[in-house]
């Protein structure tokens, strides 16, 4: 089971860099159509927002797996190994709540979206708001698991000093 | 009637004919519900962005926005037929369409879309303003890079133009223009004035290539929890803003003109022939789009325009 | 009463160490639940809808730009080029430090990664040479905040989109108060490092002195592709992001060979990791602006503060010693975000420059990465030079100060921002 999470993430981090890849490719070639040709493609200036889109909402779930979203934990940092616990259940909990109204709201929302087009590429946007779901469900899914295991007694040490701010994500550090 | 507290997003600022509009509207709203229902206005896209306001009414979250027809080709097509180049000649055949029974079929093509249509209100006639030459003949426009809003039509219109025709977020206009990343942009005489493009750009040629109604929208999901009563109050207020809109959008028009004039623009209107040669020209724009817009819907417009200029 | 709702439900779930984001969105909920328009869309909508914007994508290109520069040891020439300059000088390598700080701030736009590279080759040297090594410390990071005030920006272009400002008169403007703090750096460098009994580096030959500039001469190239582009014309910011990355590689692969095929995987990575990071912290972040703006709390504030808002300048003092307490807690781009849609109303309303304030807004949050309890490039620099949090906090306090001067200067002296863009427009 581990295996299988291992890999998949695996996999969503090279789309991750493929979307990425896109990005550069679809900017830059624009640039040097205009500059070398006169031209430009107006399309590109559209999926490259949208692929732009799809590299945050996918990008959010497998750094949250990290515990690499900025966060404020002088607080928390301070308080014993009990409360630590407490106040990591229950931010938790917010973040569940957060994941639920996102995906509800996602739901709620699809007819309209799926009835409106992209200007240019005529794209439903029901595919770029669509990525709600895996937003809000893979990170719904891990914040119930670790929920389950916080009460069952089974989350390590090293997470909770995770969660209390000791060792910092590298990608955190760059996001500043 | 109940109290209502009723978000008006606006994509443009107060100082903005609307803001007449929607004065006069909050007024008559005040009057006839006896203070009940408040209309409380936000500037500027303080909101979100028209679509994004637009989306907002269709899935019921937000009561009201006041937008142009463009941004919205993306939700009902038929909005598209406003977008077409050189289809008014002037604000009375406008008025007489959008007022008319057209208008009417338009507004109520909306409610499948969750959308009610209050009123049309006006952003005016656009005109073309650049840093190079004087735009007397469609040639003029031959490798000029014009920013225009992210629309096919337009986009078609000054391609087919021989322009580099650009999209472009309205907020980076201005220094775009002012660095020369682009040399033209097109837009109704008050907004160049209030965005101050006088500043960084040397011609203006009234082409008056398009149109573009606002309309007032009201979302469906709560326009249907509201009581006959509080719905004909607002469709009639709506009415009520739009000819206080209107003027104020006329009169403003004819001052900015002046000032554009005062602050040392170049103002060149198109002789009558080069007009209808650019409209000839645009055919193809027409041709291309009607399948999007819906051919009956392009047709509809051809009609009632062919009607108004009978009388 | 609605900004009490606001204020408890985002500081109570960020004090039990909610990420920020979720922070943002659960305080979105409950604002909407109290205003009584509950509504799961209002959420969907507003955070999709608030990522797809062209302008943001020169976000992931400058983060990948950077990483490419220090992966491809563009940023290593840099420094190797000040040392050659002014290495030989007492207190030199201070020096060298606030010119690398500076050329490394026009190339790219986040303070922790300029830190990091700064003090991971400075420091070793320094202590080699007997500087006072937390001094040291605090002299790289209070440089490395520098970065995101000279263009390209992450923190204007987010400041750009959150405000609705325009994202090059920003980079323009924020030139001149970066070199500005340069030199407070400079100033109280050489206060300080009088009193050091240091060696100094032997003056170099002229020819090595050559060599280095030539060495770092495809770096030094860069600014001026990036803001000259952006100046005239040639591109706008993201498409300049974009030229800068691609550049970046170049180099970095077929000029310096530094940068492998194989290292690209890693670095495209932590670009695109990064990237969803900041934009996710956006995005909630709209979540809450559209409930702040809907309740009407700009308006509400603004009332409380009316007797400010007619003397512009004391509002602005004011405005700036809030955020400075803000920043000791909360890091650039949070503090940004929050605090952008509720101020920018008043800012509209006081007649302040939008653009003048949102330089001196992101200054303020950038000197909120070196001040206590929460600074992230305190953190970087602690680790990275291996000195203990505390004593880089006592390095970095007289540095802290000169910065916090410069920028009081700016609010009293508007015009010594005002009159550079004006050139520069
Ligand atoms: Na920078
Ligand atoms: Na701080």
């Amino acid at each position: 089971m581990q295996g299988l999470i291992d890999r998949t993430f695996r996999l969503l981090e090279v789309l991750l860099v493929g979307l990425l890849v896109c990005m550069v490719v679809m900017v830059f070639g624009n640039v040097v159509l205009r500059y070398g040709f006169n031209s430009g493609i107006t399309v590109s200036e559209e999926l490259s927002r949208y692929f732009f889109v799809w590299l945050t909402f996918i990008g959010a779930v497998v750094t949250f797996r990290e515990r690499a979203h900025l966060g404020v934990e002088t607080l928390v940092g301070i308080f014993p190994r009990a409360g630590q616990l407490i106040s990591m259940i229950l931010s938790d909990l917010i973040i569940l709540l957060c994941c639920v109204v996102f995906f509800w709201g996602t739901w709620k929302q699809y007819p309209i979206n799926a009835t409106m087009t992209a200007p240019v590429t005529g794209l439903p946007l029901s595919y770029v708001f669509g990525i709600g779901f895996f937003t809000a469900g893979g990170i719904g899914l891990i914040t119930l698991a670790r929920i389950l295991r916080a009460l069952t007694g089974r989350i390590t040490e090293d997470e909770i000093r995770l969660f209390a701010g000791h060792g910092t994500s590298e990608i955190r550090e760059h996001a500043e | 009637i109940k109290d209502r507290n009723i978000r008006v997003s606006n994509g443009v600022n107060a100082d903005h004919p609307v803001g007449d509009g929607v004065k006069a509207m909050t007024q008559c709203v005040t009057d006839k519900s006896g203070g009940k229902i408040k209309l409380t206005a936000f500037w500027g896209g303080a909101l979100g962005g028209d679509l994004q306001a637009t989306q907002a009414l269709r899935s019921g979250t937000q009561e009201m926005v006041i937008t142009s027809t463009s941004p919205l080709v993306g939700i009902a097509p038929a909005l598209g037929v406003f977008d077409l180049p050189f289809l008014f000649a002037n604000e009375k055949e406008a008025d007489a369409v959008l007022d008319g029974e057209f208008g009417k079929h338009v507004s109520d093509m909306l409610p499948n879309y969750g959308l009610v249509n209050l009123a049309y209100w006006e952003n005016g006639f656009r005109n073309l303003t650049n840093s190079k030459v004087p735009v007397e003949k469609w040639e003029d426009l031959n490798g000029m890079k014009v920013r225009v809003m992210q629309n096919n039509i337009f986009l078609d219109t000054f391609k087919n133009m021989g322009a580099n025709a650009t999209p472009m977020a309205f907020g980076e206009v201005f220094a775009a223009l002012e660095t020369k990343a682009i040399d033209a942009q097109e837009n109704p005489f008050v907004t160049i004035d209030t965005s101050k493009f006088y500043e960084v750009q040397n011609y203006l040629s009234v082409t008056r290539h398009a149109y573009t109604p606002f309309m007032v929208l009201f979302s469906k999901p709560i326009w249907d929890t509201y009581s006959p009563e509080e719905q004909t109050i607002l469709s009639e207020c709506a009415v009520v803003g739009r000819d206080a809109q209107r003027k104020a959008s006329r009169e403003l028009s004819e001052k900015s003109l002046a000032k554009l004039k005062e602050a040392g623009m170049k103002v060149n209107e198109l002789s009558p022939d080069e007009q209808n040669r650019m409209r000839e020209k645009a055919q193809v724009v027409y041709e291309k789009h009607a399948g999007s817009i819906g051919a009956d819907v392009v047709k509809r417009i051809q009609d009632a325009l062919a009607e108004v200029r009978k009388n | 009463m609605t900004i009490v709702v606001f204020l408890a439900s985002l500081l109570g779930s960020m004090a039990i160490g909610t990420p920020v984001a979720f922070a943002l969105i659960f305080c979105g909920i409950v604002l909407m639940t109290y205003m009584g328009i509950f509504n799961t869309q209002i959420v969907a909508q507003n955070m999709i809808m608030g990522a797809d914007t062209f302008t943001l994508l020169a976000i992931p290109f400058f983060l990948l730009a950077g990483e490419l520069m220090n992966t491809g040891g563009l940023s290593k020439r840099i420094i190797d080029f000040a040392v050659s300059c002014v290495g030989h000088i007492r207190g030199g390598l201070g020096i060298v430090a606030v010119i690398a700080a500076v050329i490394m701030a026009s190339l790219s736009g986040s303070a922790a990664a300029d830190t990091a590279a700064l003090a991971a080759v400075l420091i070793p040297m320094m202590r080699d040479a007997g500087y006072n090594v937390p001094r040291a410390a605090g002299l790289m990071a209070s440089g490395g905040i520098i970065a995101p005030v000279i263009p390209p920006s992450i923190a204007f272009i987010i400041f750009g989109v959150a405000a609705n400002v325009s994202i090059i008169q920003l980079f323009m403007g924020g030139i001149v108060p970066g070199l500005m703090m340069a030199i407070a750096l400079l100033i109280t460098w050489n206060i300080l490092v009088r009193r050091e009994k240091v060696a100094v580096l032997p003056r170099q030959p002229a020819a090595a002195r050559l060599r280095a500039t030539a060495r770092a001469g495809w770096a030094l190239v860069m600014p001026l592709i990036v803001l000259g582009g952006i100046r005239f014309g040639v591109f706008t910011p993201t498409e300049a992001a974009v030229v800068a990355a691609v550049y970046a590689l170049f180099v970095g692969m077929v000029i310096y060979r530094e940068l492998k095929p194989r290292d690209l995987y890693g670095v495209l990575l932590r670009a695109a990791k990064t990237t969803s990071v900041v934009l996710f912290l956006v995005a909630s972040a709209l979540v809450s602006a559209w409930l702040i703006t809907s309740a009407n709390i700009p308006a509400e504030i603004g009332e409380l503060i009316q007797p400010l808002i007619d003397r512009p300048k004391l509002l602005l003092f004011v405005i700036m010693l809030l955020v400075l307490v803000v920043g000791t807690a909360l890091d650039l781009a949070p503090t940004i975000l929050i605090l952008s849609p509720v101020l920018m109303p008043i800012i509209k309303q006081a007649g302040i420059d939008p653009v003048y304030f949102g330089i001196l807004f992101v200054m303020n949050t950038c000197i909120g990465l070196i001040t206590p309890p929460v600074g992230i490039v305190l953190n970087v620099v602690s680790g990275v030079s291996r000195v203990p949090l505390g004593q880089v906090i006592g390095g970095v306090a007289p540095f802290l100060l000169a910065q916090v001067a410069v920028l009081f200067l700016l609010v009293m002296f508007p015009e010594l921002v005002l009159v550079p863009l004006s050139w520069l427009r």
